[in-house]
């Protein structure tokens, strides 16, 4: 047999994820959001007061612009709170992610069950020099917005290395081509970078 | 013996197969419309042309794609080249391949030859089929599958012999009175099922239907109308069902090798699937009233890629030889004595109180009848339920996190915690002013949720099997 001992271990002496190890996301992400609600509630004054000039009751497009404008509100209170929850925490083994203003949650993922590790950058991103990180496992996945694209490419690394090392099975770099190629062969499965 | 480096076609017979697929892509449905646009529609004399030489080009694209399809194994690597304008080359491991599954159609019965669908990696789509070759040339391929897990296998597994392989135990066989029981308690409804695309295909050319819907006649309607139909639907969902079952369950036995589950059953065409043991992630039952009755359970063996194992009607016994397969000991021997907060009795019956208020007055505003309230009685029932679910589910945290349920069916799920792929501990709103929390034990192949327990408690069972899942070295997958 292998060796492989299970003795109990008392809860308390495990190690604990740590409530206040979690580390916040770029400032910049919420500021981006912020300062893109605050266009969006721009734009809808603006429109709300041309249409208002034109129409015979200018009451109507008024309370719609309204009505935005406090949803506007709302969802940047939401982010402002979100923002302040959003946080991970890499340790030697593991990757948490937690998020959630109305549904308060904490994803862990193990780097041994780690698959691939993808950056993406959309234009809003790079404008803000911000990134992406998508961590992915054959069952969940964490998806880490707001870093900054050195901090991305810091963890990335980190994650892959760390999967690496871990994986004890040495046909590991066998499995990666198969998929590769058998990848390759349905044009209609797309790569997950896109 | 067989050579499997020798470069190799597929039997011709497959130009069948792949036609048939074709055709099967394009959707049975529009087929029957396209027919009937062709016999009913404009084509006549020498239009006919077009169809003809419709299916002409299909049987030669066809043709081409079976001679352009050639598979070898070299090396351990099962290589494949396919594509008919393009040269697609397949490239698979042996020992990645995660099921290899062996099927005789009715068609490959009569010509002896049988299809072998393999299944490589569960995270992403890679799978292809081999639609038509001889028994023996994929028995070595499974063969070859087989062992190069087997020595693929941690050294000294209790793994001696990689010929060990051939030797299968079986664990379950079905004979023809287990079937008809299972077919019989099996859930009243389940033979419906079967209706579904029926009617969806009876929708799409509806309108071709020469006889007009027997309409219903108001004065025609007598009290026992409605209990009559409903009897009527479900004798006939019995009887579908046990069709359903017979053909598809027909003489189903489940072997184990030293590595590897796999069931076989079907009546006209024989399926047989495979998966390693190592690759299970998740096993759970599911038992109706009439079940618990004939003591019987429906059993799911989840595992990564499309290797599930569903079996219907085992019974404890069975059941048992099942776990003990996957490395675990009976039922009754996990502890199942941690419980939930009834907080979400309240939780329910508010939230159920709230939406069906809101229909019922939604509903009494349009009829402006007082029947309405009619829909209220959805309330007490919520209540009731969520109640008897609160009181008889358990859970339990060994070195798998269990859960087992019952209100009207029963059901019960567990995965080893050391094959978790991730685990998320989460609060709504209610169960934040609680203290309450749930946790998430996500698996490759589907998850195990227990909520409404208290946060401390979430948390200690994460990191329970967060260290596990880091710690363990047995294989996961």
């Amino acid at each position: 047999m292998v060796a492989f001992s299970n003795d109990p271990i008392p809860v308390d002496q495990l190690p604990r994820l740590r409530d206040d190890d979690f580390v916040a996301v770029d400032p910049r992400y919420l500021r981006g959001w912020l300062a893109g609600l605050a266009l969006a509630a721009v734009v809808a004054v603006a429109v709300g007061s041309v249409v208002a000039a034109f129409v015979d009751q200018p009451l109507i497009p008024a309370a719609i612009a309204a009505v935005v404008l406090l949803g506007l509100a709302v969802a940047a209170t939401l982010w402002v709170m979100e923002l302040r929850r959003l946080g991970y925490q890499i340790r030697e083994h593991d990757l948490s992610l937690r998020s959630g203003v109305i549904r308060h949650s904490v994803e862990t993922l193990p780097f041994a069950r780690v698959q691939h590790v993808n950056v993406t950058r959309g234009p809003v991103e790079r404008l803000l020099g911000l990134a992406t990180l998508d961590v992915s496992s054959a069952g969940p996945d964490i998806t880490i917005p707001g870093l900054s694209e050195a901090e991305a490419a810091r963890i990335k690394a980190l994650v892959t290395e760390r999967a690496g090392a871990l994986e004890d099975d040495p046909h590991d770099d066998a499995r990666d081509d198969a998929c590769d190629d058998a990848h390759g062969d349905d044009p209609d499965v797309a790569d997950d970078a896109s | 013996m067989i050579d499997l480096a020798v470069e190799r076609r597929q039997s011709p017979l497959a130009v069948v197969f792949l036609a048939l697929r074709t055709l099967r892509n394009i959707g049975l449905a529009q087929l029957a419309i396209i027919i009937l646009f062709v016999v009913r529609g404009p084509f006549g004399g020498p239009l006919l042309v077009v169809p003809a030489l419709l299916m002409l080009a299909l049987g030669i694209v066809s043709a081409v794609a079976w001679w352009r399809y050639t598979f070898q194994l070299i090396d351990d690597e099962l290589i494949v080249h396919k594509g008919i304008l393009r040269d697609d080359r397949l490239t698979v491991p042996i020992d990645r391949i995660q099921s290899l599954a062996v099927e005789q159609e009715l068609l490959h019965r009569i010509t002896g030859l049988v299809k072998v669908q393999v299944d490589t990696a569960g995270s992403s789509d890679a799978e292809f089929t081999i639609d038509a070759i001889p028994r023996p040339v994929a028995e070595e391929l499974e063969r070859r599958a087989v062992t190069a897990r087997v020595a693929d296998a941690p050294a000294g597994d209790g793994v001696d012999e990689p010929a060990m392989s051939n030797t299968e135990r079986t664990l379950v066989h079905h004979d023809t009175n287990r079937l008809l029981t299972a077919a019989v308690t099996a859930s009243p409804l389940a033979g419906l099922v079967v209706l579904g695309p029926l009617l969806a295909a009876l929708g799409q050319f509806g309108d071709d239907l020469p006889v007009d819907p027997p309409s219903v006649e108001a004065d025609g309607v007598t009290w026992w109308w409605a209990p009559g139909a409903v009897l009527v639907a479900l004798a006939f969902s019995v009887l579908l069902n046990l069709g359903r079952v017979f053909l598809q369950d027909w003489d189903l036995t489940l072997r184990a090798g030293p590595t590897s589950l796999r069931r076989t059953s079907g009546l006209l065409s024989r399926t047989s699937s495979a998966s390693s043991i190592d690759r299970v992630q998740l096993v759970s039952t599911a038992q109706n009233p009439l079940q618990r009755q004939a003591g019987l359970r429906d059993v799911e063996v989840s595992t990564i890629g499309d290797g599930d194992l569903e079996l219907v009607g085992l019974d404890d016994a069975d059941v048992d030889e099942v776990r003990a397969a996957v490395g675990w000991g009976p039922e009754r021997h996990l502890p199942l004595d941690r419980r939930v907060h009834p907080a979400e009795i309240w939780l329910a019956t508010r939230n159920t109180t709230i939406v069906v208020g809101i229909a019922a007055g939604a509903l009494g505003l349009v009829t402006g009848s007082g029947w309405a309230a009619v829909v209220l009685v959805v309330v007490p029932w919520k209540w009731w339920t969520t109640r008897r679910h609160v009181r008889n589910f358990r859970w339990s945290l060994t070195d798998a996190l269990a859960r087992t349920e019952r209100v009207l069916s029963s059901a019960t799920a567990q995965a080893a915690i050391h094959k978790a792929n991730g685990v998320v501990v989460s609060q709504t709103i209610f169960e934040r002013r609680r203290g309450l929390a749930s946790v998430r034990l996500a698996t490759a192949a589907g998850s195990i949720r227990i909520g409404m327990i208290p946060l401390g408690e979430a948390e200690a069972v994460r990191d329970v099997i967060v260290h596990a899942a880091e710690t363990d070295r047995r294989p996961w997958m």
